[in-house]
């Protein structure tokens, strides 16, 4: 008997030793200090080291984009001796939940719409820009309404204070512009074709172009499985010009339904183009058949152009024949979307900008980061290489590369407004789910109210 | 060597290696069955915990302290490698001399789950856990962090999107296992009747299509199916032939009239399968005895009669095999769908609605009570291919 007990014993000894060495005995991260959201004094903190030389930034940018990226912070390096590491995440939207969640955060992150920023925001993950940038000073050099996207509303839920309700916890890096329409140059300057400024004189422009034995709108929409974005962007475009930038937001947030007399107007006005017999290239089923980037393929046919217009955001450029990029400026021009009724003022644009938000409030390394990316001097280097727009009206225009790019960077800086890619501020199930299928079933022949209730009837309760 | 209770043990005389576990068996037939040697169980304890706790951090280590190793990916590879198999090696060296210590009996009990363990635990890690998850998941919200009942289940089961999938899962059922078996039974027995040198060819390039990716195929068949608008050159195969013929360009992938573009999609997967039906098939017709042939000859049976009444009988089970691998695979069907219309034009099937709702939608409790309708569904076919696996066994 004393023989099992002292067997027992051992036993439970052993057991023991395995735990303590099993929980104790891990080697620790040797960066770690802390971490958490709130942190001391007000600040939303890391677990990062704060002050040594070194700032972490996580964003969606690869290839090219974070080449050029990197290449337009080497003299701030040189110059401030920072240390700036960039991690690249092509799911940056899901990431950044993860991270933070984790304690993990980077010291930056570039966030490509504000749902997601304003969402760790609201949990405190985020230090307010206000404790470290010159807000006043900002908004007078952005495109207007830029800033207001970064500003956290009260609970939307409705239950209970939030703290930090008003104030502004991003600021945009870079600007994208979708409200653009863009022809082949050549064949436009032969028949001396005017800038359309409403949608009126656009529609005009159209017939004329019809009546030269030319289809107007080249138009392709199949990109596999995402296949539907473009016939979103021209709804977002619709919705933007027909009913402004408030109707537009109210319609992104759903405070009004999507079935709303006001999108469905939109749905049909675009209707007028995408649904009409000889307005678009090849016609429907060629539209959904064709590859987005192949869309402009037509107007720079041999044989002259076979259709002239193409409503597409500033990537456009990206996706033209070689042959046409290599000549850019002689080949291909661009001009805004034009407003619903003839207007003084520059008409708002869609497209977005990527915003920068510190997750690091105490770091004054992480702070000087982002009042470099933040300003007007950001970028120079970024823009000369192409593909990159400054959100500050003040930047310099000379470091854009090309005409098409300085026409583009002008429609949106002295664009009354900024409103982001709707489908995008939408929860996923509809703004890349129901929000897609539905514009290919109502290209296909569904009627504007069929494809609006059921996309509405798919919104997330 | 000597292991027995009575002759203390040196550390030498310990077994040599895991796949040998000598000292078991001597320890079993030789040795006192009924003492615990407290050497050996000290000695194991004690060498488990710091081959764990060496296990356990050296991969921290990697990860913290790149610089102990210089800073050489290859280097802390190498190490890594030799960490995980050494560890594995060192940590079942243990446990097995902590066994052996214990009383004989309870030792010669232990021995052989000590060794199935790490398969059992792999199989409840990959597999059994996972599926319990999903289960556990599909009545919980979106990202599961709280119970929703069986409204998941209600909404799965009331969407118009899951209704669609599911009869276009039916009619895959329908037509492709079918069409596969019985294709693959036409070209055994056709190419049965070729020259050794011809039968190698032929069903050598039926075979090709089963060395494809399902992506792959799916991509080469989605330029097949290609459309271009009248006034360009054609790049589609299909439309190319149709033009040819005098038809205008055909949307195939846009056409559900008789669900034509689900049909067209089956294709893809019944030439990717009727190399796999072809090949068991006609090794079951091989097996066929040649004197029952001749006997239905003899008898003055036709060639037709004898397929039938002769050669089908004897290969049905093969044939039933076949059948359930391919329903199984067309239940899973995924990728063509995926690849060529994603659902889109009433083609949707249950794998790519599940695909759908987890990685677009992020509804994993939606997403996990597809899946889970789904094992349903899968598992009498399962059931009924385990029983007709044993009783072809029993018949042999």
């Amino acid at each position: 008997m004393a023989h099992s007990r002292k067997r027992r014993l051992g036993a439970a000894v052993g057991l023991a030793v395995i735990a303590v060495v099993g929980l104790s005995g891990c080697l620790q991260d040797p960066n770690a200090s802390g971490g958490g959201a709130g942190g001391t004094a007000g600040f939303a903190d890391n677990s990062s080291t704060d002050g040594d030389g070194k700032v972490t930034i996580l964003g969606a940018y690869g290839g090219d984009e974070k080449a050029n990226f990197e290449k337009a912070l080497e003299k701030f390096e040189d110059e401030s001796g920072i240390d700036i590491e960039y991690t690249e995440d092509s799911d940056f939207t899901t990431t950044i939940k993860t991270r933070v969640a984790a304690g993990d955060a980077p010291d930056i992150g570039f966030f490509p719409q504000p749902g997601g920023l304003l969402e760790l925001a609201r949990a405190g993950d985020i230090q307010p820009i206000d404790t470290f940038l010159d807000v006043g000073q900002l908004d007078r050099t952005l495109v207007p309404g830029l800033l207001d996207s970064v500003r956290l509303t009260g609970d939307p839920g409705g239950d209970g204070e939030v703290s930090g309700a008003g104030r502004l916890y991003g600021a945009p890096m870079r600007l994208a512009n979708k409200s653009l329409i863009w022809y082949p140059k050549q064949a436009w300057d032969a028949a001396g074709y005017q800038v359309p400024k409403t949608l009126d004189e656009l529609y005009s422009l159209s017939d004329k172009i019809k009546q030269s034995g030319i289809t107007p709108w080249c138009m392709a929409w199949n990109a596999d499985q995402a296949t539907g974005w473009v016939g979103t962007d021209w709804i977002e475009q619709m919705v933007l010009t027909l009913n402004g930038v408030d109707v537009y937001n109210q319609w992104t947030s759903h405070e009004i339904p999507f079935n709303d007399p006001q999108v469905q107007a939109a749905f049909d006005e675009f209707g007028k183009i995408a649904k009409t017999d000889g307005e678009v290239y090849g016609g429907v089923q060629t539209v959904v058949n064709t590859q987005v980037a192949d869309s402009m393929k037509p107007a720079f046919a041999q044989g002259g152009p076979q259709c002239m217009l193409e409503r597409q955001g500033s990537f456009e450029i990206s996706f033209l024949p070689a042959e046409v990029q290599a000549d850019l400026d002689n080949q291909v021009g661009v001009f805004p979307f034009p407003s619903a009724e003839a207007s003084a003022e520059a008409p708002p644009i869609l497209g977005g900008a990527d915003l920068a938000a510190l997750f690091n409030g105490n770091d004054e390394d992480a702070i000087e980061v982002m009042r470099f990316l933040t300003s007007d001097k950001f970028g120079a280097e970024w823009a000369q290489a192409g593909g990159w727009l400054s959100p500050h009206k003040t930047f310099d225009q000379s470091n854009y590369p090309n005409q098409v790019t300085k026409d583009i960077a002008t429609a949106a800086t002295t664009a009354s407004g900024v409103v982001f890619d709707g489908s995008d501020v939408m929860p996923k199930e509809v703004g890349s789910g129901t929000f897609w299928t539905g514009m290919v079933s109502w290209i296909q022949g569904e009627s504007t109210q069929q494809t609006t209730d059921a996309i509405e009837a798919s919104w997330p309760q | 060597m000597t292991a027995g209770t009575d002759n203390p043990v040196d550390l030498d005389d310990a077994p040599g290696s895991p796949e040998a576990p000598r000292g078991a068996t001597t320890n079993g037939t030789g040795g006192t069955p009924d003492a615990a040697d407290p050497r050996k169980l000290l000695i194991g304890v004690v060498g488990m915990v710091v081959v764990g706790w060496l296990m356990l951090n050296a991969p921290l280590a990697f990860a913290f302290y790149p610089d102990w190793f210089g800073d050489n990916k290859i280097v802390i590879s190498v190490l890594a490698l030799v960490a995980g198999l050494g560890g594995a090696y060192f940590l079942f060296f243990f446990l097995n001399m902590l066994v052996e210590g214990l009383p004989g009996r309870l030792s010669r009990g232990l021995m052989p789950y000590i060794y199935l363990l790490p398969a059992y635990g792999l199989i409840g890690l990959m597999l059994l856990y996972p599926t319990v998850q999903t289960i556990n998941y599909s009545f919980a919200n979106a990202d599961a962090t709280e119970y929703v009942g069986l409204e998941n289940y209600r909404e799965v089961l009331g969407s118009s999107q899951f209704h669609s999938a599911i009869l276009n899962n039916v009619l895959w059922l329908i037509i492709v296992p079918a069409v596969t078996v019985a294709f693959g039974t036409v070209v055994a027995v056709l190419a049965d009747k070729l020259s050794t040198r011809g039968e190698k060819i032929a069903k050598s390039t039926i075979f090709l299509p089963m060395a494809i990716s399902f992506v792959g195929a799916s991509t080469i068949w989605l330029l097949v199916y290609q459309y271009d608008p009248p006034n360009e050159d054609p790049t589609g195969l299909l439309n190319a032939i149709w033009r040819g013929l005098g038809g205008d360009p055909q949307t195939w992938l846009q056409n559900s009239g008789l669900r034509l573009n689900s049909i067209l999609m089956m294709v893809i997967l019944i030439w990717l399968q009727v190399g796999f039906a072809m090949t068991l098939l006609s090794s079951a017709i091989k097996g066929v005895p040649e004197d029952t042939l001749e006997a239905a000859r003899i008898d003055g049976a036709s060639e037709f009669q004898i397929f039938f009444r002769v050669v089908v009988p004897q290969i049905k089970g093969t044939m039933i095999t076949v059948f359930i691998t391919v329903v199984i695979l067309v239940l899973k069907v995924f990728d063509i769908v995926y690849v060529l219309t994603d659902g889109r034009d009433k083609t949707q099937v249950i794998a790519n609605l599940f695909f759908t709702e987890l990685f677009r939608n992020s509804q994993s409790g939606r997403a996990s009570a597809i899946v889970v309708i789904l094992l349903i569904a899968v598992t009498p076919v399962l059931i009924y291919q385990v029983r007709h696996f044993r009783r072809e066994e029993q018949g042999r």
